[in-house]
């Protein structure tokens, strides 16, 4: 059985500081039968808020050296607090003739996919590497492809 | 964590004389926000930890009160002083809120209930070589700075002279250092003043620490007063930090500034940067520019790109050096009152 969803999301990008903030996010999301719908809102809610971290800020760095992560830690493995999320709108579409079908993981693919759009429409330049940090942010609209250094 | 011993001595001259004269046996202990993270990593490994919550009331108080007519307010800041206190102190909120915005944005609330004025200005840096307990990095004794060729993003862009390219973590200390705040230290000798420009250095082995301190050294508490007399209410300062992330991150740079007197065209204007060196630097020639200027959008952008210069960033940090320059002229046009057009 096939599961799908669709996001929008509004971002604001501070063009000097290469900083974005998502603003807002729009969840569609296809849910078959819905068991139970504070559960089945709050799992689209949660998988907005993972995709949002991937868009923005999760990254895994290696040291090229050592072989060794250097930020295997909440401090620089970076994970969005509250001040760092959007608004989010969810809208369960409710299908009882479909059955059961999963709404853990579906809802955190399209997030920052909708995100990287969102930069791509404000900036006219697409980062082509996430997570859109300020760094890749700045080295896009020098027109270097936002892959950074 | 490796064992130690607890001690809590309930005055300052006790707790000096439990302290080594050598770093790394005996670590004080405050808030505890980083201290007790570095053990946990094995980073530090005490056989002694003198804790300070035994110390007085003035130990953590903060003396701020406007004096009668038109003086400079004195402020004296006990170094046990949470961030938080001084965050949401109402009088230095209104005379200085450089130091209390700067004060508000470390780490989260749990970090500001706990960590101190202090531990803020004393604290380990925040390098992720440095602080991984399996890299003998150069400032832990070993040949090599690891992060001079390997990653980093987060590292100086100030880099000349220096072996070790750690950026300082105090948020608090350009503020403090933009208000030519001092420092009163308390060692086996007695008492001594430091000026806070000139507490901080690079650490370059394994003996040596972000400030001059001496091992058996322990401040007391920060000062510092309004220039100016009449001027107290038209004191400028601000405080501008660029962050990836806006709850719990550290800066990627930091800009503060003091304008003595905002009336028209400045003079005296003191600009600090953190994040960007192993100290924090005073950018002179950015602040001395703007001498009998008023502070616009055109001049402050000056001031900026004035105080990027001479950056020497490594691989993979060239984006800073573009972000000091927004953050000065951000936090200039913050401390002058102009409307904030980056939050539209």
């Amino acid at each position: 059985v096939g599961v799908c969803g669709v996001q929008v999301a509004e971002v604001r990008v501070d063009t000097e500081t290469g900083v974005v903030r998502v603003t807002r996010v729009v969840a569609v999301q296809d849910c078959g039968l819905i068991v139970d719908k504070l559960t089945c809102d709050s799992q689209v809610a949660g998988g907005v808020v993972m995709g949002v971290n991937y868009a923005l800020f999760e990254e895994r760095i290696m040291d090229r050296h050592t072989g060794r992560q250097v930020n295997p830690d909440m401090e620089f493995y970076k994970l969005g607090g509250l001040k760092d999320m959007p608004k989010i709108d969810v809208h369960l579409v409710d299908m009882p003739e479909r059955g059961v079908i999963g709404v853990g993981e579906p809802p955190t693919i399209s997030t920052h996919v909708a995100i990287g759009n969102a930069i791509f429409n404000a900036l006219g330049v697409r980062v082509s590497q996430t997570p859109f940090t300020p760094e890749r942010v700045l080295a896009a609209l020098a027109g270097r492809g936002g892959k950074g250094s | 964590m490796k064992n130690f011993v607890y001690y809590r001595p309930s005055t300052a001259k006790d707790a000096v004389a439990l302290l080594a004269d050598r770093w790394g046996s005996t670590e004080l202990l405050a808030g505890g926000t980083d201290l007790l993270d570095l053990q946990k990593e094995y980073v530090a490994q005490p056989e002694k930890v003198i804790s300070l919550s035994g110390l007085g009331k003035d130990f953590r108080e903060i003396k701020a009160i406007p004096p009668p007519g038109t003086q400079p307010m004195p402020v004296t800041i006990g170094a046990g002083a949470t961030l938080d206190e001084i965050a949401e102190h109402p009088m230095l909120k209104r005379a200085y809120p450089a130091l209390t915005t700067a004060a508000g944005m470390v780490g989260g609330p749990q970090i500001r209930n706990m960590g101190t004025l202090g531990g803020n200005l004393g604290q380990r840096n925040r390098c992720w070589y440095f602080r991984d307990e399996h890299v003998n990095c150069l400032i832990k004794g070993g040949k090599h700075c690891f992060a001079l060729d390997g990653e980093n993003r987060y590292h100086a862009i100030f880099t000349q002279g220096h072996k070790c390219v750690i950026v300082n973590p105090s948020t608090l200390a350009p503020v403090l250092i933009a208000l030519n705040a001092s420092v009163e230290v308390l060692g086996p000798k007695g008492k001594r003043t430091v000026e806070l420009a000139k507490f901080f250095k690079a650490p370059a082995g394994p003996n040596e620490r972000e400030h001059v301190l001496a091992p058996d050294e322990l401040i007391l508490s920060v000062s510092f007063a309004g220039k100016v007399p009449g001027q107290l209410w038209r004191f400028g300062s601000a405080s501008y930090e660029v962050r990836h992330k806006q709850s719990y991150d550290w800066p990627l740079v930091q800009a503060a500034v003091a304008i003595p007197h905002l009336d028209g065209k400045v003079q005296d204007v003191r600009i600090v940067l953190g994040h960007v060196a192993p100290t924090p630097i005073v950018a002179e020639r950015a602040a001395k520019m703007l001498d009998g200027q008023e502070i616009t959008e055109a001049t402050a952008a000056a001031a900026g790109e004035t105080a990027a210069e001479g950056a020497k960033p490594l691989s993979q940090n060239g984006y800073k050096v573009k972000l000091v320059a927004v953050a000065v002229k951000r936090a200039l046009l913050t401390a002058a009152g102009h409307k904030k057009y980056w939050e539209a």
